[in-house]
């Protein structure tokens, strides 16, 4: 094994105790700054905004809602607006901007229960196409929003009528590679996975790996699908190679058990998408590197396509606390930037070191 | 679930494991352990000595691990809990550089933030797609099966309906022909989908980067899954945002591998038009040259990347490569290059494996292939700093190279040997095998002669120069010049013309900054010398100084107005110039030095002289040129006395490289020219005898036996008429004139151009002693650079536009009209396509009517009728000005006149409508 120093390293930054639940953290795209969304003790909604100054965080910008946020993305906003899209605990979903956060420039009921998870694209320059926002929930449904479009989305994915309503966990868009096309994987309680295809407004694959699906995310978001990660309760995740479908046997996958407990988050590095970041609920980040394999598909006896898994390397793993680590997000500006956010109420700023060397 | 590769780690499933197969404990033993070579085993040890059920063995552990990590250094059982690298993990300079690294980060993007915020309230959804439903056109069907979502396109949708939607069917019931399978297995055909060009308005700058970046990162990770055609679009997609140079030059690597050798010399081009010593560019062109069998521009480039890094190991092996190559070219014929081809395509083969080690320099043997590629496109944009350290490193012995130049030559001389041979050992500075001292004995030589020992390296020079070794031709050059001024031979000429020609290598290689000084020195050493200054401008140009080089330029064409390439190139930097200054780019311009009249060229240019000796002629040369002038001159009438023309011809030629203002000589060779019935010189000849002196009667009677040798009568009967006024008394003249009349009848009552050629006697006896008075009589306002070839012969548009620019900078109409009845009328318009403009349009209306109009009016026509179809031609009229307007109105007007059969004045009417 090379020397310790040769891998990427993760040193902490710094870090901060507050006094709230901490759900999701967010860089602002283009600035030093990240928003960290949570709720605080009496039950309301607090949104911060943190910024990087001389080795330390700052707070410099603090909103109080009526409901506690959830989640957030600023995957559908320019960068020029910047605009952080929320899903808080009583189903809505608020466009917001940061400029003047009094009152949210868009917001519509999207569901009944509390929205779990939101996702972005088309803007940020990521992804060709309209902005959408996807929102999954508690409800069993997945929705994707236009901000142009007041009051109804532009795509509803829900269960049919009777039929045990599962609890969406995790949303995210893919495929966006054109003004067309465009994916959305959803993970849900019992396992599912489901891939829309917007294009066609049809379920494009479906895949049960048997433990609730915590996180799901493509590696980049406005490229043909190429890899998908999905991580689970039980400590197990899986990368799946998007690229060739069988048409029995699906897409090819490798899979690996690295927590001892519950993956709560995959991130992609914004900068090389075969690197991407777990959060383990206990406490712990494994960075993994993707490799492929020397052909991505061959034929089968039947002459059909089938897809290769490549490998997966753990270049670095690090515990930061005893609880779960809710939320990642690698910096989209400064290479091996991240912040995470943990139920031990703290948000910490790490670097992660000589991921151009791997 | 069958696909997945899952793999149980031990260290997880370890309490369960334990009890179920627990391990002896005799097998905790230091023995055993290094014994077994069972993994799986080994890692259940491992197990139980870090549970420290059966005690705890640190030294032990710690055997097992290394033990294991020997076995699979990927072990999931080594796999340990890590806490965060503080400062105290990392060395000094490493955190410094983390911490100082993200200082600079912080402080920048938060200046970018404030641009971004105060753009805030700019926007607009230009181009942003409409809003999903509004458009698209798979939603136009209609779901005959669901009613509940046929109405409305944003109700809620169950799992099962998306489940029932098929659309293939729905497709198909409305398009019967469509058989498209949407839902098909492979999907990489819709890579075609990713449009190579984004709408970019309405973008920030700002934006732009940000955007550009990312598709360059997109492509450089398609580049890694081995996507070549993917990356490719999207690194298109990058630098149709915003051109960058990383983008072109990964663009080139993914190229290679997809072995489009054309596009990658254009992307290459482009990056170096941008940064003219990108390493990586070069090395990529390289390959792409030595693949379309273009060894020796392979050649060229690999010198220069070995010049700025000589330790490049993927240049060194390419360069290999070639050279074997050259090697098998000129020992065997092309069908064992044939061979060699295939070979190579392997060795690329072999390069696209990608899990080679990434962090040694060029770990792979196709040279510069694998290595470069992952140089390049591992590290994108970020990892450039690594390749940037090594490559600074590899700069010292270059810096130390041009350092040691300034302080004395003859280590330069070993440092310049070492760079060609492309080794690294240093060789002592005096390592100089022949001792000047004993030259100097010999550079009391005449007349400009360099010594032997150093005339003989500069022949070796000059062959190696036309071999193409110009590393090895600098060396030789260099070595010239040292044992020149040790032997402190004072002859300024000679050491200018080795500056020029080293600095011509120095061009050759790419080496701008050498090449300007030494051209400079040559320039100290001869002031207004033309290739020491052409050679400066060219290397200015590629350094992108403009204005210098237009100065270079400009003062060049004063010395010789007829260099083509100049007269381009000014052309050129003009545009580039009023591009980057604007207007008023002209008052940025350093001063052009006036060039004193005596330092004009009289260029020889019909003597071709391969030679690199052209700068002689200059005025310290002029004394001793002298005597030998007129030693020259004497013995060339000599010979053409004992008839031995061609030698004569020799004679004159040197004579009039030592002083090219003679009349007599430009006479006497257009003799030797007409006995050798090489009439085109002839005539040339006698046009620079009359230029100089415009009343030579010689002259005049020798032109008209060039022009009946070349069959234009007309202009043959002009001559000798001009010969009869200035004496009448010639009657070799009078016959030639009748003789010519007579054939000049019969050539147009057939018609026909091609006539039998008759034999010319030429019945000349002359004396050769005639210089004396003829010299000075005329008038100085002739003495401006004339007697260029004019090839009255074109074969093609570019010879034509040579030879009609060559007339026009004379303002020979007579040339012209020679040069206009060569061309077929029909094929005039390519001919002159281009070349046209209003100056060249009207020069050539001139022509028509002053020579052509009189004698053959049909020739006029056609040659009218055809031009106005010329590219541009429309541009070109509004163009002119009001002279030239008369000029054509005139001809016009001059053509209704003449009465002929070939066309009616209806025609010439339609024809003068497109003209004026």
């Amino acid at each position: 094994m090379s020397a310790p120093l040769d891998k990427p390293q993760v040193v902490s930054h710094s870090q901060k105790s507050l006094n709230y639940s901490l759900f999701d953290s967010k860089w602002i795209p283009c600035s030093a700054k990240f928003v960290c969304l949570g709720s605080s003790c009496r039950g309301t909604g607090l949104m911060q905004i943190y910024e990087l100054q001389h080795g330390g965080i700052k707070l410099v910008k603090e909103t109080e809602k009526t409901k506690p946020i959830k989640c957030g993305t600023f995957g559908a906003s320019s960068l020029q607006q910047r605009h952080l899209a929320t899903g808080d605990f009583d189903g809505n979903l608020h466009v917001w901007n940061l400029e003047a956060p009094d009152v949210p420039v868009y917001s519509v009921k999207a569901h009944k229960e509390i929205v779990n998870a939101v996702d972005g694209v088309g803007g940020l320059g990521i992804g060709d196409g309209a902005p959408e926002i996807v929102t999954g929930s508690r409800d069993g449904t997945v929705k994707v929003w236009d901000p142009r479009q007041k009051d109804t989305p532009v795509a509803n994915m829900e269960p049919v009528e009777g039929e045990t309503k599962r609890d969406c966990w995790t949303v995210a868009f893919g495929h966006a590679f054109n003004d067309q096309d465009r994916c959305v994987c959803a993970g849900y309680d019992n396992g599912d996975i489901k891939l829309f295809d917007l294009r066609n407004m049809s379920v494009r694959w479906e895949k049960n790996i048997k433990n609730g699906v915590c996180s799901v995310e493509f590696d980049r978001k406005d490229i043909q699908m190429n890899k998908l990660v999905a991580t689970s309760l039980e400590g197990k995740f899986h990368v799946f190679d998007m690229r060739t479908e069988h048409p029995t046997k699906g897409f090819a996958s490798v899979s690996e058990k690295a927590h001892k407990s519950t993956v709560w988050q995959v991130r992609h590095l914004p900068q090389n998408r075969d690197i991407f970041m777990t959060a383990g609920g206990a406490g712990n980040l494994h960075l993994w590197k993707y490799e492929y394999p020397a052909k991505r598909s061959e034929m089968d006896g039947d002459g059909e396509e089938r897809g290769v898994a490549g490998t997966l390397n753990l270049l670095q793993n690090v515990t930061l606390s005893t609880q779960p680590i809710s939320s990642l997000d690698w910096s989209p500006d400064k290479q091996g930037l991240c912040v995470c956010s943990s139920f031990d109420q703290c948000v910490r700023v790490l670097i992660v070191t000589k991921l151009n060397r791997v | 679930m069958s696909l997945d590769t899952i793999s149980s780690s031990p260290l997880h499933t370890q309490p369960a494991s334990l009890t179920t197969h627990s391990v002896p404990v005799e097998h905790l033993d230091y023995k055993y352990i290094e014994k077994c070579s069972d993994l799986k085993y080994l890692e259940k040890i491992l197990g139980v000595l870090r549970s420290g059920k059966e005690g705890i063995y640190p030294h032990l552990t710690e055997f097992c691990e290394k033990h294991v990590e020997k076995l699979d250094p990927r072990s999931r059982a080594l796999r340990k809990e890590n806490f965060p690298a503080t400062s105290a993990s990392f060395s000094k300079d490493e955190w410094d550089q983390i911490t100082n690294e993200l200082q600079t980060w912080e402080n920048e993007i938060k200046i970018n933030d404030v641009e971004l915020n105060k753009q805030l309230f700019f926007c607009n959804d230009v181009n942003i797609p409409p809003v999903r439903g509004s458009n698209c056109s798979i939603q136009k069907v209609t779901y005959s099966g669901d009613k509940a979502y046929s109405k409305t396109r944003h109700l809620p949708r169950s799992y099962q309906d998306w489940d029932k939607f098929d659309v293939e069917k729905e497709c198909a019931k409305i398009d019967e022909t469509l058989t498209t399978n949407e839902s098909a297995a492979i999907i990489d055909d819709s890579l075609l989908k990713i449009q190579s060009k984004i709408d970019t308005t309405g973008l920030t700058e700002q934006e732009k980067v940000v955007l550009a970046n990312r598709e360059k990162d997109k492509g450089n990770e398609a580049f890694r899954a081995g996507d070549y055609e993917e990356a490719v679009t999207y690194y298109t997609r990058s630098v149709y945002i915003m051109p960058m140079t990383t983008a072109y030059n990964n663009r080139a690597q993914a190229e290679i591998k997809l072995q489009r050798w054309y596009d990658v010399l254009s992307d290459c081009e482009r990056v170096l038009q941008l940064e003219p010593h990108n390493t990586k560019a070069l090395l990529r062109r390289a390959t792409a040259y030595k693949q379309l069998e273009n060894l020796q521009m392979a050649h060229d480039d690999i010198n220069a990347v070995l010049r700025s890094e000589p330790n490049n190991m993927s240049a060194q092996r390419l360069l290999e490569e070639i050279s074997k190559k050259i090697n098998a070219h000129i020992h065997h014929k092309p069908n064992k290059g044939k061979k060699l081809l295939i070979q190579e395509v392997e060795d690329d083969d072999d390069d696209d494996d990608d899990d080679g080690d990434e962090k040694d320099d060029m770990p792979c043997a196709g040279g510069q292939s694998a290595g470069e590629n992952r140089q390049a496109a591992v590290r994108g944009g970020m990892g450039n700093a690594q390749k940037k350290a090594h490559s600074g490193g590899a700069r010292g012995p270059t810096a130390n190279k041009y350092k040691v130049k300034a302080e004395g030559e003859p280590a330069a001389v070993a440092n310049r040997k070492n760079l060609a041979n492309g080794n690294s050992t240093a060789q002592p500075a005096n390592g100089r095998p022949d001792s000047p001292g004993e030259e100097r004995t010999e550079s009391t030589c005449a007349s400009g002669a360099l010594p032997p020992p150093l005339a003989r390296l500069k022949n070796e020079g000059n062959q190696l120069f036309k071999n193409g070794q110009f590393g090895d031709a600098l060396e030789k050059y260099t070595q010239a010049i040292t044992g020149f001024t040790e032997a402190a031979i004072d002859s300024p000429e000679d050491l200018c013309i080795l500056y020029s020609n080293r600095a011509a290598c120095y061009l050759k290689d790419g080496n701008s900054s050498d090449c300007i000084a030494d051209c400079s020195r040559a320039l100290e050493l001869q002031p207004f010398s033309l290739k020491p200054l052409l050679r400066r401008a060219m290397a200015y140009e590629s350094l992108e100084r403009y204005r210098k080089a237009y100065v270079d330029y400009k003062t060049a064409l004063q010395i010789d107005s007829s260099i083509q390439a100049a007269h381009d190139s000014v052309n050129r930097i003009t545009r580039l110039l009023i591009e980057q200054d604007g207007a008023e780019w002209r008052q940025k311009l350093p001063e052009i030095p006036a060039v004193p009249v005596s330092l004009r060229q009289h260029h020889t240019a019909a003597t071709s002289s391969t030679h690199l000796h052209k700068e002689n002629d200059t005025q310290e040369a002029a004394r001793r040129a002298e005597a030998r002038f007129t030693s020259l001159k004497t013995e060339g009438n000599e010979l053409v006395k004992k008839g031995q023309y061609q030698e004569a011809v020799g004679k004159y030629s040197e004579c009039l490289k030592l002083k090219s203002d003679e009349c007599a000589i430009f006479t006497n060779r257009a003799l030797c020219f007409i006995k050798l019935k090489r009439f085109a010189e002839a005539k040339q000849d006698c046009n620079s005898a009359l230029n100089l002196e415009s009343s030579n009667k010689k002259a005049f009677y020798r032109r008209a036996l060039a022009n009946k040798g070349l069959k234009d009568y007309e202009a043959c009967s002009s001559d000798l008429q001009e010969v009869l006024r200035l004496d009448t008394s010639v009657q070799e003249a009078q016959q030639e004139l009748d003789e010519v009349t007579a054939l000049l009848k019969q050539q147009r009552a057939t018609g026909s151009p091609s006539q039998p050629r008759r034999d010319i006697t030429i019945t000349e006896v002359e004396d050769y002693d005639e210089e004396g008075d003829a010299v000075k009589s005329s008038s100085d306002g002739e003495q401006k650079s004339t007697s260029q070839t004019i090839n009255l012969q074109p074969s093609n548009a570019y010879e034509f536009g040579q030879a009609l620019n060559a007339a026009r900078s004379l303002n020979d109409t007579a040339a012209c009209a020679q040069l206009l009845r060569t061309v077929p009328p029909d094929s005039l318009p390519q001919y002159v396509s281009t070349q046209l403009d209003g100056h060249t349009l009207s020069f050539i209306m001139k022509t028509l009517d002053t020579h052509l109009l009189a004698s053959e009016p049909g020739v006029v026509y056609q040659l009218l009728d055809h031009l106005h179809t010329t590219e541009r031609f429309s541009m070109v009229l509004m163009m002119l000005n009001p002279d030239e307007r008369r000029q054509m109105t005139q001809l016009f007007e001059h053509l209704c006149s003449v009465d002929c059969e070939d066309f009616s004045q209806n025609d010439i009417k339609n024809l003068a409508n497109k003209y004026i």
